[in-house]
This record gives structure tokens, sequence and C-alpha cells, in this order.
């Protein structure tokens, strides 16, 4: 039966690329045909997971790309990250008897499928790169999601996570596995007072005293310590020092490394890879020049008729990445306009759950350099209750249907910059409205 | 002067639940109400008598237990603040927190509740929306306040939440102030009302 899923599969990838299209089905039906097909492959010497709640493709292609300079490596750069998808990537490189025959495996894996994932491929090195708030009627709460990771980490899995987080060091008080950490250092950035509500932790795991920050780099992120017992931050050997989100860099070991953009997340996910590829034994330029490489990206905004656009792609009901955009937005000055909508929240369910609206921290962008907040999409006036709740004043609110409805007043508006805090797929009908047409 | 508390903010943070508070001192302000918030936490020691207007919503299972533990030593007092007719709103999950005060009895089940939710409520005119994102319901007793359209009332039946004089207890998301300005409304004129009452006497 094995032989047979994986030909078959072979097979519905092959006319898959005969007519363009790439899905999940070749790994649907192979598993159809045997349902244990995960446990029967033969898996390459080097295995890497990266799992999480958001930054995992990202963290993942970083990884994956770098090791590709030295070394054949499978991985579902396709981002389809559930049993199905990463069939298809296993499919796309096993030979008939199930041998994967690259030297490296490198899995995004989505965080509720670690237990189906993980005591197959019993990965080296699993590198988790957070768990926040996201999706609530499918996730719940974190909680449930940590006790699925952590219930199916193999035992000889080397785990790499976030310092900053204190809630991630619940994996070390719960496990015997060896862990490597990462952190991104006190920066321009980072800030005293806590500035977020509602955030997943303020206690200590290990006595549930309230944990005391020295400083904070974003929401629960920082250095923390409790007032009763030795549960604190320690600093760890990876830190990414002199963050730089304009030049969009920070250094580590002294190098200064491309972070591939302007948010604090692509720090953390540059940082979460950088720990990672230092495990393979690679040498550290190479991975410098390689992250360097692979990060440098042209700025996103752009210009038209003198004022300067960018579009922030953000995860539909996942507060934190709203929370990042925002914390992005408050460090500019210049007068703006802010665009908020989306065209749907979820498409894996039809409930209609906006609870997470109130989870963002949508006060901070009530300050003198906001012009006009412009709402769009299906939940336009539920954005708009929720930023009045923020006492942010009905008239800087305007409500539209969609962005082309609303694109004549933001490009005759007084602000000089325009940001869209923006589900992804609103970001294209962003930079449809606005992006000048090449001539 | 109208006192809110607003227990346990730091462990009870599922759910985007203070667009609650945000939504009540929002419509206290806009009717001229002087009013003061406080944050109540683990640490703290709570007067309820100081209070008109107590609120607690959802959080993750362990950190309700942890403000089980901490409530349970002020049973009396809660029961004597119910039984002065002040306010007391207690939304989602953290209708499992007040079994013992042996008011109403819980239902944990083995599945998650997640629904949309669409109900009347004699309190107010308007359609009640919201939603459920709950493994406990209230099992069927005699005091419910809100009739289910569409979603899960308690024991699953179309009868839905708890009250006693002014608690209010409803396995109901949203936030359900936030989201439902007429029952908003309905608890700042009732606020306002139990406050004037306390000023005379």
């Amino acid at each position: 039966m094995k032989i047979l899923a994986i030909l078959v599969g072979k097979i519905i990838i092959l006319i898959g690329k005969i007519f363009h299209k790439g899905s999940s089905l070749p790994g649907k039906v192979a598993l159809k045909i045997y349902p244990d097909l995960l446990k029967n492959f033969q898996y390459p010497s080097i295995r890497i997971v990266v799992t999480g709640s958001s930054g995992k493709g990202s963290t993942t292609k970083l990884i994956a790309e770098t090791i590709k300079n030295t070394k054949t490596v499978c991985y579902n750069s396709s981002g389809a990250n559930l049993s199905w998808g990463i069939t298809t990537a296993l499919l796309e490189h096993a030979s008939l008897n199930g041998h994967i025959k690259t030297d490296a495996l490198v899995l995004e894996v989505d965080e509720r499928y670690t237990k189906t994932i993980l005591p197959y491929i019993k990965p080296d090195y699993l590198v988790i790169t957070n768990l926040t708030k996201d999706q609530p009627p499918r996730q719940h709460y974190i909680d449930l999601v940590y006790d699925d990771i952590v219930k199916s980490i193999p035992k000889n899995s080397l785990i790499i996570t976030n310092m900053d987080d204190p809630y991630l060091r619940n994996f070390a008080k719960d496990l015997k596995n060896k862990i490597v950490y990462y952190s991104l250092a006190k920066n321009k950035y980072s800030y005293k007072k806590q500035i977020f509500e509602n955030l997943n932790i303020y206690h200590c795991p290990y006595c549930n005293s309230k944990l005391k920050y020295s400083y904070y780099n974003i929401e629960t992120l920082g250095n923390y310590k409790c007032p009763n017992c030795s549960f604190t931050y320690e600093e760890p050997q990876y830190i990414g020092k002199n963050l730089d989100l304009t030049k969009m860099t920070f250094t580590i070991n002294n190098e200064i490394i491309n972070i591939g953009g302007d948010m604090l997340y692509n720090a953390y996910n540059t940082l979460a890879s950088y720990t990672c590829l230092a495990q393979l034994n690679l040498d550290f330029t190479s991975i410098n020049n390689s992250l360097n490489n692979l990060n440098k990206l042209p700025s996103k905004d752009f210009i038209n008729d003198n004022k300067t656009f960018r579009a922030i792609s953000c995860k539909a009901e996942n507060a934190s990445t709203y929370n990042q955009a925002i914390f992005k937005v408050m460090h500019d000055q210049d007068k703006k306009d802010i665009i908020i909508g989306w065209l749907e929240i979820s498409r894996r369910y039809n409930h209609y759950d906006i609870s997470w609206l109130y989870d963002i921290e949508f006060e901070l962008l009530n300050n003198s350099s906001l012009n006009k907040i412009y709402v769009c999409g299906i939940d336009a006036l539920n954005i708009k209750q929720r930023l009045l709740l923020a006492n942010i004043k009905n008239e800087k609110i305007v409500m539209g249907e969609n962005i082309a409805s609303i694109k004549e007043k933001v490009l005759h508006s007084k602000a000089s910059k325009v940001y869209g805090i923006l589900n992804f797929d609103y970001v294209k009908p962003f930079e449809e409205a606005f992006k000048k047409k090449e001539e | 002067m109208i006192k809110i508390a607003h227990l346990y903010p730091e462990l009870l943070t599922l759910y985007g639940e203070n667009g609650n508070i945000k939504a009540l001192t929002k419509e206290l302000t806009k009717n001229k109400q002087k009013y003061s918030l406080t944050n109540i936490n683990l640490e703290d020691e709570i007067n309820f008598s100081e209070y008109d207007f107590i609120y607690i919503g959802s959080g993750r299972p362990k950190n309700l237990e942890l403000v089980k533990n901490h409530l349970m030593k002020y049973e009396k007092d809660i029961l004597t603040y119910i039984n002065s007719h002040k306010i007391l709103l207690a939304t989602g999950n953290a209708l499992s927190i007040f079994d013992f005060l042996n008011l109403y009895e819980i239902e944990k089940y083995p599945e998650f509740i997640t629904a949309d939710i669409k109900a009347t409520t004699p309190l107010v005119k308007e359609e009640i929306k919201g939603f459920q994102n709950t493994e406990w319901l209230i099992k069927n007793c005699d005091n419910p306040f809100i009739d289910i359209i569409e979603g899960y009332g308690n024991s699953k039946t179309t009868k839905e939440g708890y009250y006693k004089n002014n608690f209010y207890v409803t396995s109901i998301i949203g936030p359900i102030l936030a989201r439902n300005p007429k029952l908003n409304n309905y608890f700042v004129k009732l606020l306002i009302s139990v406050n004037k009452d306390k000023n005379i006497i």
C-alpha cells in the first residue's frame, strides 16, 4: 500500500505540474490510500521543524534556503503546513520505497498539527517562534496549543525558542529536552511601562507572582524577573543587538545582519533562523552572508502624489500581529492616514467572532499625528465601534465599502503618509488602489 | 462617584473581554457620570462593599482556578453584595468561577462550545449579538435571563444565563456590552440608579 500511495501521490504531483497547479491534493490522496504513510517514510539525517502562532513561514524559508547553499533540502515552500501539505512536500522528494532523498528536511508545521507530525519526523531541531492568541474559535486559548506541542515533542529534539517570552519558558519547566534560546536586546524601541493590555502572561510560571520587567520589547517580550522565586530572564548565547528598524538591521556577535523588514517580528524571525542554523555547525560567516542575502529586500514603501504609502500585512484573528503593526505606526510622527480592513476573517470556519478586535491596542493610534482612519470591508462598522471605544474621535473615522471607495479621499487628504493595517487579503487591493501604474 | 471594580484583568485576559469595561465607562462619560475604575489582582484584598459595579470576564482554566481560590474566601461578602442589589456581571467562562456560591450549577463539556449568538432578553428590546467560546455552561436553572435564538443555552436548552437581583452571569462574549449598545445602556442606567440610591441612604 505504501508504494501505491507514493506512486499515486507522485502521479498527481506530475499532473499538477503539467497544468501549473500546486495543491495539497497529492498528500491527501496518498494519506487516504495509506494513512500510516508519515510513519513509514525514511527521513533525512538532518530534520528541522518550525512551529508557532506566527512567523513560521519566514523562519522556515530562511533556514531552508541557507542550508540549500551546501546541501539538498526538502521543505514545504508553499506554506501548506497541515498533514496533507507536508505529505505532498515529502512525496516530491521520496523514492517509491519512501526514502526522502535529500540531505535535510525543513518543515513548517501548523501548531495544532504538531501531534500528528512530530512523533514520526522526530526533528533534531524544533524551532518554536512564539505562542500568541490566534484564531480564538479554533484555538480557544494558548494553553491548549501549548499542551498539544509539549506532548508531541520527542525527547531527543533540541528546542530553539525565544528567551524574551516568559510563557515559552514553560517548555523548560515541563520538559527535560535541551533548549537553546535567543533574545532581542534592549533597543531604541523598548519601553519601561507596559502599553498593551489583555496579554497572555503577567505571572511567574513557577510561583504565580507578578513578574517585574526592566524593559519591554513588545507585549510580554522583554527582560523579566520573578520577585519571589529564582525565575528570571537569562542572557542567552544568541542575542540580536543594535536593532535599527529604519535600516532593517541588527547585529549578532558584532556582525551587521539584514532582518528583511522594518517590523519587530522580522528581527525575531531572523534570530530564530540564525540560532537554528548555528546548531548545524555551519560557519558563522556563511550564515551571515546567506541571511544578509535572503533578507536583502527593497523597502515596501511606495510614493504616489508626494505621499508615502505602506501596507502592513497582518494575520486576521491574531491580535499580536496587529499590535506589531500599531507599534510600528505609532513610532512614526509624520501626519498620517491609516486604512484598516479585510475581505474576510477566516476561511477555515463560518463563525463570526470579533472579540479579537478588543485584544488589539488601537488606543495607541490616538495621538496628534493621526489625521484620519479609514475603515473598510466586511467589518468596517465593527472596527469603527472598536476605534470609538479607543477614544478616537468620530470625525477622524471614515467608513468605506472597500479600499477603492475611499481612494480619492485618501489621495486628497492632508496626510503625508498612508499606512494600511490590513489582513493579507487587503494588501493587493491597497497596492492596486494607490500604486502608480508603470508607464 | 460610581465605583467600578474589574476583577483580575491580568489573569482573565481572553477574548477582549475588557471591551465590556471600555463600553461601560465610555457610556458613563457620555452620561456625565464620574466614576473610578479599580483593577483587582491576586495580590489585592477586595472590599466588596466599596463597589457599585463589579465585572469579571473570560480566562484560561489555570487562571480561573487561581481566581476561584482567591475569591472563595469572600463567599459571604459576595452574597451580601448580591443581596444588596449591587451589580456584578460575569461573562464567558467566568461563569465557572461562581458555582461555589451555590446559586447555580455548572456543566463542563468534552468539546468546546463555539457558536454565534442571536438572542433576546427581557432587559432590552434589541436582539443580542455575540459569541460563545467555552467549555462550561450553566446547568438548567430557574433564573435565566436570555432567550437563545441561535447558540446554546443552559444545558444546551434555549434559556441562557443566571440572574439574582443585579448579579448577572452569561456565557456570551462579544464583548457583550460593546456589541450590544442597548444592553450596555441598560447597565449604565441601572448603575446610575444604584449609585443614586446609595447616596440617598
